[in-house]
């Protein structure tokens, strides 16, 4: 039963994420990791005996536990990324605002000597 | 100018409406023969207004960027416009103008950078438990790091000539910023003055530190001061 789940789960998240994308909401980019992700679920979901094969011979008795240790390494290394982008991005919006701010003096500035000739 | 010299007095204020106006005109009073910028980080109140009444250029940045952007933002100003000489003033009065020329002459003398500091000599400046807590961890640190005692790691008031407005104006931490600085400058062989100065109780308004923001603090500068000292390898 919870292997028809994560199967119906699978592609709906596909079909989610796919959606995100061809409305511009989300960056190619972006939902790459997401649309493997879901492949991942879907294989996981169909192949299921070969995944409890693969986990036994890995010595993890209880296969869900795999799948588990996989997604939070995924995850994590997922989450160090965006805090990578947002910290790239906070530094191009104080840069962006210290020379908006500057060039706003210099505009208003500007307009005053004019207004005086 | 100042000995020929181009000076810009740089204030960062967030939240200044009562204090603003008072600080500008003090400074030009004790000398008008410096440029005045105001940095207006965002403030709610009419700081800006405020500011704009005086006769300093007032550089109004639309969002807050916190005391690092600001004084980063007048580094810039001051690199554009060809400034040799660059003060950072604190926006609540805290500082006395009354030590600009002293600083100017001690760049003049050769300093790379001279920071107003409170403790080289027994000044009645008083301190609460926590701020005195932060300087002394972090002096200790920057001590242990580059084997240079700094007393006022987390003084505002600064001079800085020409090379280092560049170097500022290119790299300078957003928050908590002086500690980092005052160690990266010493790290690069500069020559750093501490000059004793007075300084008053803010004129008004309430200052922002609370023990949470304490730890915070302390967390974050113990962490950039160790950091510094790797990252240095790559400028």
């Amino acid at each position: 039963m919870i292997y028809y789940l994560g199967i119906i789960f699978g592609i709906v998240f596909l079909i989610f994420i796919l959606n995100l994308v061809k409305k511009n909401k989300l960056d190619e980019k972006y939902s790459i990791v997401w649309i493997i992700f879901s492949l991942g679920i879907l294989l996981i979901s169909i192949f299921y005996e070969l995944f409890m094969k693969i986990s036994l011979k890995l010595g993890v008795y209880y296969p869900p536990i795999l799948l588990l240790l996989f997604a939070i390494i995924i995850e994590g290394i997922y989450i160090v990324h965006i805090t990578i982008t947002i910290t790239k991005q906070n530094k191009m919006i104080i840069k962006l605002t210290q020379e908006l701010a500057i060039l706003k003096e210099k505009v208003e500035e500007m307009e005053e000597k004019n207004d005086k000739r | 100018m100042i000995n020929s010299k181009k000076v810009l007095i740089i204030i960062p204020a967030y939240n200044e409406e009562e204090n603003i106006e008072n600080v500008v005109n003090n400074v030009l009073e004790e000398n008008n023969l410096v440029d005045v910028v105001v940095v207006n980080d965002g403030s709610k109140d009419d700081t800006l207004k405020r500011a704009q009444n005086t006769k300093a250029t007032v550089i109004d940045l639309p969002n807050n960027l916190g005391i690092g952007g600001a004084v980063q933002t007048g580094m810039i100003y001051a690199y554009k416009n060809g400034y040799d000489i660059a003060i950072q003033i604190d926006g609540d009065g805290q500082h006395n103008p009354k030590y600009i020329k002293e600083m100017v002459n001690k760049i003049n003398e050769g300093y790379d950078m001279v920071i107003g500091s409170r403790f080289v000599e027994k000044t009645n400046y008083k301190q609460t438990f926590f701020r005195m807590l932060g300087i002394n961890i972090t002096s200790a640190l920057i001590k242990a790091i580059t084997g240079r005692k700094i007393y006022d790691t987390t003084s505002g008031f600064r001079a800085v000539n020409r090379e280092i407005i560049e170097e500022f104006s290119k790299n300078y931490p957003y928050d908590y910023p002086e500690p980092e600085t005052n160690m990266k400058i010493v790290l690069k062989k500069k020559k750093v003055l501490e000059m004793p100065v007075e300084m008053r109780k803010r004129m008004a308004g309430k200052s922002f530190i609370t023990p949470i923001k304490s730890v915070k603090y302390m967390i974050k500068v113990t962490m950039s001061l160790m950091m510094a000292k790797l990252k240095l390898k790559e400028y």
